[in-house]
């Protein structure tokens, strides 16, 4: 009944517009008042979310955000394109790998797939229009790649589900993400390939090992930061947090000082706008452990392992089941509620199936991000969509193959371990 | 009046952004520059995440940037798209008024009355949880302005609202 009431005045809500942290808010409230008295259902829920958001790791996530909106008005984006495209123009359907590079690139230095939505499509979409590629394509490529930046660290996301787990190492979640978003760049790219073949999209320009090497000075500051925050990490000399600090200080001196393209005037403004995205995210953080401390109560994580583990006992069929939940859980709705309300009910599966916890949260936030690029709920979708200046339309047909493209690499992750084990145990992280 | 409180809460929170940024970079810089680790740096950016966090979601739906799927009151579009956007925010009135002022409220009498105090910075946590209730207020007050404000362009006989 409680969870009924749940799950109808969620959707509900969400179709009537109501912002989703609110949905996910008023749908627990509702559902606790069914469940036990007022007085204690209310202060509950208030204490839930202040007390959600009081954690260590989940302070990295700010910091990480600062460090992105820095990097994408600070020139760092168009010098990581430039690199790219050095290298990669003269290949059949160069702009387009170029674009998936860029956003793999962008990943490494930042912990958002909107932040490389944004500042990667904001370049390469005109770029590849001048190319004679369609903006439904490219709008497509540019969604699709930018969710790379979940999976490779730093990654706001592998962060929230480390606290949401409850003990996953985050450097190794951060090391563990390296291999999956670069097999999925390289599926999206074998689309983009198969795309200019069709389409007689070929290269432009060709490449110089002087103008290679130029690009790549330019860009080598903005690598450098990724040597320093994945190396701090791994390294055990800061903590993820601490890189977050790191990386926003590094970002600053980088884009006030060497780039020159920050001015102090224009601060407060980043600041502000650091501040807006933290609040939005921490308070889908607060209400959706609050929903989930309302499941757990109701012991739904228990009555949901049984009912999937009387389906089969089958590891390969649950982890399907799970992975097909998951894809409809990411179209609905957003990843940070998704990963810290689904985490509790299917990582016990996941382990009594035999899987690391490392590994289902690699293979979780692989699934989601690929809701994240369909509607209706895609927040990647509608700002690489706004950004290209196209329609979700025209954007839905290209973006069909990389659909197929993402789910063959979250195959891959969900039934070979390795991708998500193999460098962590080689650091010596994990076990 | 609102505008200038707008105004205020954004100066407010990007000064607790700023320190929160220098209290972590602090505590890096003390471990390895100073060796003499600081313990109040870590509680002390915990507590301000919490205040960013819950105030800056007021801030937030005053700006209109939460994550919302706002299809349908679109596709209604003119005046019931406005009415049904000022349905979405009574209920967001509701939640600020019931979970944060009242239940907020409560927790911080509680934490207060149990004397529950921070172990590094001796601060109460009543201090710290008392943003709950604060941005509740606030955020029942933006609820309604905007509640107001749809409301008339709902009821406006002249039909063709503007959006």
């Amino acid at each position: 009944m409680t969870e009924l009431i749940l799950i109808i005045a969620f959707f509900v809500m969400l179709v009537m517009g109501v912002p989703v942290a609110f949905c996910i808010g008023l749908a627990t409230m509702l559902a606790l008042l069914t469940s036990i008295d007022p007085m204690p259902a209310l202060t509950t829920i208030a204490q839930r979310m202040a007390g959600g958001i009081n954690s260590f790791a989940l302070l990295a996530i700010p910091l990480f955000i600062f460090s992105g909106n820095l990097m994408s008005s600070g020139g760092i984006a168009q010098r990581l394109i430039n690199f790219a495209r050095s290298f990669m123009c003269a290949l059949p359907g160069g702009l387009a790998l170029v674009n998936v590079i860029s956003c793999v690139l962008f990943g490494a230095i930042s912990g958002s797939a909107i932040a490389a939505t944004s500042a990667v499509g904001g370049v390469m979409v005109p770029a590849m229009e001048e190319d004679n590629y369609d903006r439904g394509f490219s709008a497509a490529v540019t969604a699709t790649a930018a969710t790379t930046g979940l999976l490779i660290p730093p990654s706001n996301i592998l962060i929230v589900y480390a606290v949401s787990s409850g003990g996953v190492s985050i450097a190794a979640l951060f090391v563990g993400g390296y291999l999956p978003g670069m097999l999925v760049a390289l599926c999206l790219m074998a689309v983009c390939a198969v795309h200019a073949k069709q389409n007689g999209l070929h290269g432009t320009g060709q490449v110089s090992a002087v103008a290679v090497w130029r690009a790549f000075l330019q860009a080598a500051p903005s690598l450098l930061l990724i040597v320093i925050v994945i190396g701090g990490i791994i390294g055990g000399v800061f903590t993820a947090t601490e890189a977050g600090a790191i990386a926003v200080i590094y970002a600053l001196a980088l884009s006030m000082f060497v780039y020159r393209e920050i001015t102090v005037a224009q601060l407060p403004d980043i600041l502000v706008k650091a501040t807006e995205t933290t609040a939005i995210v921490m308070l889908l953080v607060g209400t959706s452990i609050a929903m989930s401390w309302l499941l757990a109560f109701e012991n739904v994580p228990v009555t949901v392992a049984e009912a999937l583990l009387s389906v089969s006992d089958n590891p390969l069929i649950l982890l399907l089941l799970i992975n097909l939940a998951l894809l409809v859980v990411g179209s609905f709705m957003d990843m940070t509620p998704a990963v810290l309300i689904f985490t509790p009910i299917f990582l016990p599966v996941a382990v009594q199936l035999g899987m690391s916890p490392l590994h289902f949260g690699i293979m979780m936030v692989l699934n989601l991000s690929i809701g994240l690029c369909t509607p209706p709920v895609g927040s990647v979708l509608f700002v690489s969509c706004a950004v290209a200046k196209t329609s979700i339309e025209k954007m839905i047909k290209p973006l069909m193959p990389m659909y197929a493209a993402m789910i063959v690499a979250l195959a891959l992750v969900t039934y070979v371990p390795a991708f998500s084990e193999a460098l962590p145990r080689f650091f010596g992280l994990y076990e | 009046m609102v505008t200038k409180l707008e105004l205020a809460l954004r100066g407010l929170l990007a000064a607790l952004m700023g320190t929160l940024v220098l209290a972590v970079s602090w505590q890096v810089i003390s471990r390895y520059a100073l060796s003499a680790p600081s313990v109040w740096t870590e509680e002390l950016a915990r507590f301000l995440l919490i205040w960013i966090g819950v105030l800056g979601a007021s801030y937030a739906y005053r700006a209109r940037v939460h994550l919302a799927i706002d299809l349908l009151p679109r596709k209604l579009g003119g005046r019931r798209g406005a009415g049904l956007e000022a349905v979405n925010a009574s209920l967001v009135g509701v939640f600020a008024a019931a979970v944060m002022m009242f239940g907020g409220g409560r927790l911080v009498m509680i934490t207060w009355q149990l004397n529950q105090i921070s172990p590094a910075l001796g601060l109460p946590m009543a201090v710290v949880y008392s943003v709950v209730p604060l941005s509740g207020a606030l955020l029942l007050l933006f609820a309604c302005l905007r509640f107001v404000a749809e409301r008339a362009i709902a009821l406006d006989s002249t039909g063709e609202a503007p959006r």
